[in-house]
Parts: C-alpha cells; structure tokens; sequence
C-alpha cells in the first residue's frame, strides 16, 4: 500500500498509465517502457537522477518512435520498510510489468540486490531490462544462469561495466596509485556491497595488499563505533567499503571521527548525491568513489547535454544519469529497428533487437556480450573534494574525477 | 593501540550507548511500571524527538558541522534545542495517551500494546512522508575537543552526554521519591484502585507518567543526533528495541532497573563487538532478553512477576 503511496508522489503526471492495459497491436499504435527504481529510502536521490536520465530520452524522442506512442510506467522498488531499496517489492514489480502486455523493456534497477530478484521473472517473461547502475556481475554470469535467465536468453542488459572490474581495478589503483600496504574491509550485507567488498578483497590479496579483516556492517544499525574502534586497534592505512548509502552515510561519519588519517574509499555505492546530503563536509571529503563506466563529462556533447538536464530538471546529472540516458536510448533504438524490419513491435522482438546493438550514446558506442554485459569495461575512480561553486550534493562537482583505475592483466 | 587501550574505548563507546539507552528505557519502566502496558509507540517517539531537535538547531540557522559555537552561545543553543525536543516528545507522548489510549483503558488483554504499535507505525509514517527518507545531516554546533585517557580518546560530546543524562535522571530519581506527584505515581503503580480512593487523580499521573517518559526519549533523542550527527525515520527500531530489553533486563517497572539495565545493555553491544563479532550483536542481546524472560523474568532491580488484582 504504502510504495503505491509514495509511488504517486514521484510520479511525474504524463507516466500514470500503469492501469490502462493496451494490447501492442492496437490501432493507436503504443508501447511502454518500465522504470523500477527505489525511490523511496536512502537512495532516493540517486534514483531521481537515474529516472530523470531516462526520461530525458524518452522526452528528447518527443515520447514517440517509429509512429509508436511510448509510455512509461515508474514502479518504486524501494518500501519504508526496508528503509531502502527492497528485493521483495522489486519482484512484484517485475511481475507486474511482466503481466502488462505493453511493456515491451525497462530501464531499471539501480541495486543488485533488486536485480537478483528480478532478472528469473523477467526472463520468465522475456522481457528484456537494461540496468544503468547494477553492478553485480553474478546476475549475468553464465555460471547462475539457471538461477538469473531459466529462460535461456539474456535480459538483464547493463549500461555499466560489472563489479568483476570495479572492485579489482579499484584494488589495482589502491596498490599502484595510492600505494596502500594494509587495507580493512567492510561492506553492506546487500548482494551488491558483499560481492563488490569480495572482488575487492581478492584482487587487494593478488597485487600484495596486506587484508586485515572484513566485516559486515548491518545497515538498519545507527552505531559503528564498535566496528570502527576494533578497526583502528588494527592500524590500517586504508579502508575500503562495498555498500551503499543508508551504512555509508552512518560509515563515513563515524570513521571520520574514529579513523580520521587513513585513505578511505568506496565502490559507485558511494558517487551519490545521498551519501554527500547524509553525511556532509567535511566528514565525506577526501573519499574516493567509482563508477563502473567512462567519464564523458569532459566531451563537449556531454556538456551540453548536460546543461539540458540541469536546465529540465533543477540539479546536475550525475554518471549514471548519463548511462540512464544510453539505455532509454538503446531501447528506443531497438524498437525503431523492430518497426523498421517490419515485425510487430513485441518484448521478445525488442530483446532480440537491444542483443545485437550497436548505437553511439553519450559513452560511446555501446554493444553487448551474449551475457548482456556491456563490451567497454571502464571503472572512473573519482575523489572527494569540497567546491564551494557548487550545490553541496551535487555529486558531478563534489567528486573530482581523477582517472580510470587499472584493468588486471 | 594497545590490548587495554582497545578495552577502554569500548568501555567509553559502550557508557555513550549505554546513557542512551538508559534514558529510552526508563520510558518503558515509567509507563509499565503504572498501566502495565508496553508502549511501543516509545520508539517513534524517540525518533520524532530526534527530528524535532534537528528542526531546532535548524531554526537556530545551524546546518551540518561547519558552524561551531562556544560558551554561552552554545549552552543557549543546546538548551533550546534540548527544551523543544523534550517538550514536544512529552507532548507527544500525553497526546498519545490521551487519543488513542485513554480510550481503551479498561479494556483488558493486550489491546493497548497492539494500539500502540499501530501509533508507532503512523509515526514512522508521517516522518517518512513528511521529511524523506534520505539520511539528516544532524547540526551539530559543539567543537570536537578530545582528550587521550589511557591509549583511549574521549570526546567532549561523549562526557556532555553522560553528564546530561546523569542529571536527568538523578531528576527523575528525586521527582519519584521526594516529590508529592511522585508519591502519587508511585502509589498507583502499587495499586491503582486504592490510590484512586485516597483521591489520587490516577488519569493525571499517567499523564505525568507518559510526559515524563516520552521527555526523557527526547533527550535520548537529541543526545543520539548529536553523537552521530545524523537522524533518519528509521532510528526509532534498533534503538528502540534495545531499549526494551535494557528496561526488561533491569526489571520493567523499576526506574534503577531501567539506568543500570541500559548501561549494561550498551557495554554488553560494544564489549561483545569487539571480543566476540560485531555481526552477533542482536544475537547475544536478544539472548539476553530470552534468558532474562525464562529465569529471572523479575529482572535484576524489579518486582516479583506482576499480577492483576
């Protein structure tokens, strides 16, 4: 009841046509694209971002393609409960856009965990969803496809590269750039923040990173001070977190008063306008993030996009705005293909399609493996740093792009 | 750090928890204590509370940490912030009893706790809605003094914290035992019938009770804001719960029960932390609470096992 609720608050006007089921063949000729996104609880923010990114595109297509209408229909996969994002809620939500018949693709989630719970149904459903944000890189591997696709075919897309990269390469720039000997680790107990801790910890072990332990923080817990003191008892030099912002708002301010002197740094849990909000300088400045993608901010193209979305939507994009944006397009763009060729407009032509693209985004050219992984595999490391120019949460100006964290051999 | 070093900081965190705890339990033990009746709405009341401290230090024209004040500045702006906290909690709390519990009183078997998860809930939810979800950057205008004890570090806010919830509740200890509403309370916990018949006014009391519980959770509140520089609509449930079976360990009715219950219950979550793991902190609180409940169900400070006359 209540997600339905807060539902309705986010809902901008133009999407409420979740109730009106229409076949695809009908005469006025209309599609729909899912949303699903927790925009409720601690990642709000970073959803709305997302969400915004989407419908960027859909709204830069005059919300029509090929003579086909596009609606859209934004499902909230966080509840109150959970106070953040909630696999349960996201499974009725993959239920539900698999039971409209309209809904030819998604755009959505933003966690792992959510896309763990849905990657069965919507393969069930041969629906086809392009994550801009999930990283967790169990949800397409092969090895769990009887678990994630028992259908077969890939549908879980990504605009983003997998934790299989992002955690190791960050171990790589921990070991090379920043010189770390001797790092403890913590994450989440979310799919994605222990899965994103343990790539970590096994690349930190290979390039010679003493790891002092790793323990998990409960994220409905208020006090990390216990964890934090048996921490420093140990003397690391670095801290590394796999999680998101409801432990890592609690973390960030807690270690700055515990673990003030030690390098600090997370994986795209942590480039959140939630976590620069919730914590706040100075306790955030000086950690360092990651994105699982390319930074494109500096190309003139981008920019310009990017004053469009500021300009729509009263805040800065941030990275995953920009992969938000690549794969409302991806789907649009399959579905001009679908109508081009001449088939009738279904989800599993639509699947068909996003499989075998090939289409210049804001990041590049984006193309996919037969798992539905992306084929460009860059990991953004970015640092903390105070611009007083600039809104305080604004994640695009508060973290300071600095390179791209090294591949492994 | 050393072995012992690493053992008195934890000492320290688990006595900053502790005090916290402490606070929030004895609003359990006051209400138990005179309606015997869990309040579960307790646990939002500490949340609201800590958002109505927020929203003072806010009205102040203090935001995060960048503003730091000293001296009577800060002493002013602690205090107002403590007095809207503690007043709009205890005004809470009385609007509680007197909408959604007064009504039902008389009514037997556990109507009255299942009435007040149900407050709980509309609380939570009319913070979430009202303010968000994300996490609050709590304003925290006190400077970060800190003094090396030992290998071990004490903060300024943590002895602020023990002070302040030192005085309230040696308070609440002379408001009980000296005073003549004190004397009330304590005669209708005893037995409410009779008190009535010697011209206690019993609806007022409980009222006191509830004021004077749901008072101290917002100190609990703010002093929680303040260690943590942070709130969220969420905070009421872990802290809540503990709470509970801090006043349980301590014996639910007995105001020490409740002081001396919370401290243990913060240096059992944080000494257990260290030595044992922190992932098991529920397991061996809640432990707690079952043994407690199975053999001494009196806990240490309370009455034999209640019964109704």
């Amino acid at each position: 009841m209540l997600s339905r609720r807060a539902l309705l608050i986010h809902l901008p006007a133009a999407a409420l046509v979740a109730g009106s089921v229409m076949p695809v063949f009908a005469a006025d000729k209309s599609v729909t694209i899912g949303i699903a996104l927790p925009l409720t609880g601690a990642d709000a923010d970073d959803a709305a971002l997302i969400k915004d990114g989407a419908t960027l595109a859909i709204d830069d297509a005059k919300g029509e393609v090929a003579g086909y209408k596009i609606n859209v229909t934004v499902l909230d996969n966080g509840t109150a409960t959970a106070g953040q994002y909630d696999p349960a809620q996201a499974a009725t939500n993959a239920r539900k856009m698999v039971s409209d018949p309209s809904v030819v693709a998604a755009v959505g989630p933003q966690m792992s965990g959510d896309g763990k719970a849905m990657s069965a149904i919507l393969s069930q459903g041969d629906l086809a969803t392009i994550t801009p944000a999930s990283t967790n890189p169990d949800i397409t591997d092969p090895k769990f496809a009887g678990q994630y696709r028992p259908a077969g075919k890939a549908v879980y897309f990504r605009t983003v590269t997998t934790d299989a990269f992002q955690g190791p390469n960050m171990a790589n720039y921990y070991a090379k750039s920043l010189k770390v000997k001797r790092v403890y680790i913590v994450d989440d107990s979310g799919a994605y923040g222990v899965g994103m801790a343990n790539a970590f910890e096994e690349q930190a072990k290979k390039v010679g990173i003493a790891v002092l332990g790793h323990d998990q923080l409960n994220p409905k817990e208020a006090d990390y001070t216990t964890s934090l003191t048996k921490i420093k008892a140990l003397n690391p030099d670095a801290l590394y977190y796999g999680g998101v912002a409801l432990a890592g708002v609690k973390l960030v301010k807690q270690s700055f008063d515990i673990l003030p002197h030690i390098i600090k740094g997370g994986g795209d849990g942590m480039y959140s306008s939630s976590v620069l909000k919730g914590a706040g300088f100075p306790a955030v400045a000086g950690w360092y993030a990651t994105i699982a993608a390319p930074y494109v901010f500096d190309d003139p193209e981008v920019t310009a996009w990017a004053k469009r979305f500021q300009a729509k939507y009263g805040r800065a994009p941030e990275g995953y705005s920009v992969t938000a944006y690549d794969a409302a397009s991806v789907i649009l763009d399959a579905i001009k293909r679908v109508a081009a060729s001449g088939k009738p407009v279904t989800r599993s032509a639509v699947r068909d399609a996003i499989q075998s693209t090939q289409l210049k985004t804001l990041q590049g050219v984006v193309s996919f493996d037969e798992n539905g992984d992306i084929k460009n595999r860059i990991v953004s490391v970015f640092q903390c740093v105070k611009d007083d120019k600039f809104p305080l949460d604004d994640v695009l100006h508060q973290f300071k792009y600095i390179g791209v964290a090294p591949q492994s051999a | 750090m050393t072995d012992y070093a690493v053992l008195l900081q934890q000492v320290i965190n688990g006595l900053s928890l502790g005090a916290m705890y402490a606070l929030l339990a004895i609003g359990f033990t006051l209400v138990y204590g005179i309606l015997e009746l869990i309040n579960f709405a307790h646990f939002n009341v500490f949340m609201v509370g800590s958002f109505l401290g927020m929203w003072a230090l806010e009205f102040l024209g203090l935001s995060g940490q960048s503003r730091v004040l000293t001296g009577l500045a800060l002493v002013g702006a602690l205090g107002f912030a403590f007095a809207v906290a503690m007043l709009g909690s205890g005004l809470l709390g009385v609007a509680i009893e007197r909408i959604a519990l007064r009504p039902l009183r008389g009514v037997g078997g556990t109507t009255g706790m299942i009435t007040t998860i149900g407050v709980s809930y509309i609380l939570f939810n009319i913070v979430l809605l009202g303010a968000g979800a994300d996490a609050k950057n709590f304003p925290n205008p006190m400077p970060v003094v800190r003094w090396q004890v030992g290998g071990a570090v004490i903060d300024l806010r943590e002895v602020l914290i023990w002070g302040i919830a030192l005085v309230l509740m040696a308070a609440l200890q002379l408001f009980v035992g000296k005073t003549r509403l004190g004397k009330a309370m304590r005669a209708t916990a005893q037995d409410s019938e009779a008190a009535r018949m010697m011209g206690v006014d019993v609806d007022r009391v409980i009222m006191i009770a509830f004021f004077l519980g749901s008072a101290l959770a917002g100190a609990a509140a703010l002093i929680f804001g303040l260690y943590y520089d942070y709130t969220s609509f969420l905070i009421g449930y872990t802290a809540g719960l503990r709470a509970f079976t801090a006043a349980v360990l301590g014996g639910i009715g007995s105001v020490t029960g409740a002081m001396v219950g919370g401290i243990m219950i913060g240096l059992i979550e944080t000494l257990g932390g260290q030595f044992i793991a922190v992932r098991w902190t529920d397991v061996i609180i809640f432990s707690i609470l079952i043994l407690v409940l199975v053999f001494a169900p009196a806990g240490l400070f309370g009455r034999a096992a209640p019964t109704r006359s």
